[in-house]
């Protein structure tokens, strides 16, 4: 398959996940599986961006690593603290 | 930094391994100095998900409700806009490398087209906001919305303002198949605009 082709395809990807994801959590009131699948669908979107259009893989290792730390760890923390939610306000309201 | 990336600090090399591919040591997307910048960008936001997560944890019910309040078909418009844009400019940048000067310059005026969709769409999704109060004093959820999503619109112009100076460059023949860093440059820019606001859209828009 060549690179234009990918990119086609990827961008198609991407705009099914967003309407797709938008579905997921849209007007219905959920609980923690809606919110792990909404922070899969937001990681696998961010992948697809890194990996055809940003072209990280391509990047030398220290932009790697950043990136993918900030990508790949905002989902992480949005699952973090939808399920420990109560002990980061405990945390936080204890420092601030 | 390794010699390898040192020694290519601008364009992908003639030769070697296709673009999307690993290469050992890699390169460097575009220019040292933009991604800089994009990592001042990343932490910036990176602060600002902070202070979302911490104000969420401290008003869950609050936060539960807010979704509901704002349009959820303006969040998914800024996400297809933005997708888009960013599709354009990627096929820009693979034009540019085959050579093909003026199907590039199109693909950036499409990439401009779509990316000027975004602040258009935010301008009317403001005035709806407004019309049903949803203005600075609507609550944590609704004030840490709007600093976000602002600074996101920010950043947005930025990259508007970029996308018009490499569309220039492009049009006056400045780059080239051997030579394309500012290009590239650019479109780094918008693609990590581009993933800010795909985590933006589901914590706002999405998540209760």
């Amino acid at each position: 398959m060549s690179e234009v082709r990918k990119l086609d395809l990827a961008w198609f990807g991407l705009v099914l996940l967003s309407v797709g994801g938008a579905m997921l959590g849209g007007g219905q009131d959920h609980g923690f599986g809606v919110t792990v699948a909404v922070a899969l669908v937001m990681g696998l979107k961010v992948r697809i961006v890194c990996g055809y259009y940003l072209e990280l893989p391509t990047a030398t290792r220290r932009i790697r690593r950043a990136m993918y730390t900030f990508c790949y760890g905002m989902p992480i923390v949005v699952i973090l603290t939808s399920a420990f939610g109560d002990i980061l306000a405990r945390v936080t309201g204890a420092l601030l | 930094m390794s010699d390898a990336a040192i020694a290519l600090p601008h364009s992908p090399p003639a030769e070697g391994p296709p673009p999307g591919s690993p290469i050992p040591g890699g390169r460097i997307p575009g220019s040292k100095a933009m991604w800089v910048g994009i990592f001042c960008e990343v932490t910036e936001f990176a602060l600002m998900f902070a202070v979302y997560f911490i104000a969420r944890a401290h008003y869950p019910d609050v936060f539960h409700a807010g979704p509901e309040q704002l349009s959820l078909l303006a969040g998914t418009g800024y996400t297809l806009m933005l997708l888009t844009s960013g599709w354009c400019v990627a096929r820009a940048v693979h034009s540019m490398r085959a050579n093909r000067q003026s199907a590039c310059l199109r693909w950036l005026i499409g990439a401009f087209v779509f990316g000027t969709g975004y602040p258009v769409i935010k301008l009317f999704e403001v005035r709806w906001n407004l019309a049903h109060g949803l203005n600075g004093e609507a609550g944590m959820f609704i004030v840490t919305y709007y600093y976000l999503t602002f600074n996101h619109l920010i950043h947005v112009f930025w990259g508007l303002l970029g996308m018009i100076w490499v569309m220039l460059r492009t049009a006056t023949g400045t780059y080239s198949a051997e030579e394309y860093s500012g290009l590239e440059s650019f479109a780094v820019y918008w693609h990590t605009t581009d993933i800010i606001w795909l985590m933006i859209f589901p914590l706002f828009y999405v998540l209760r």
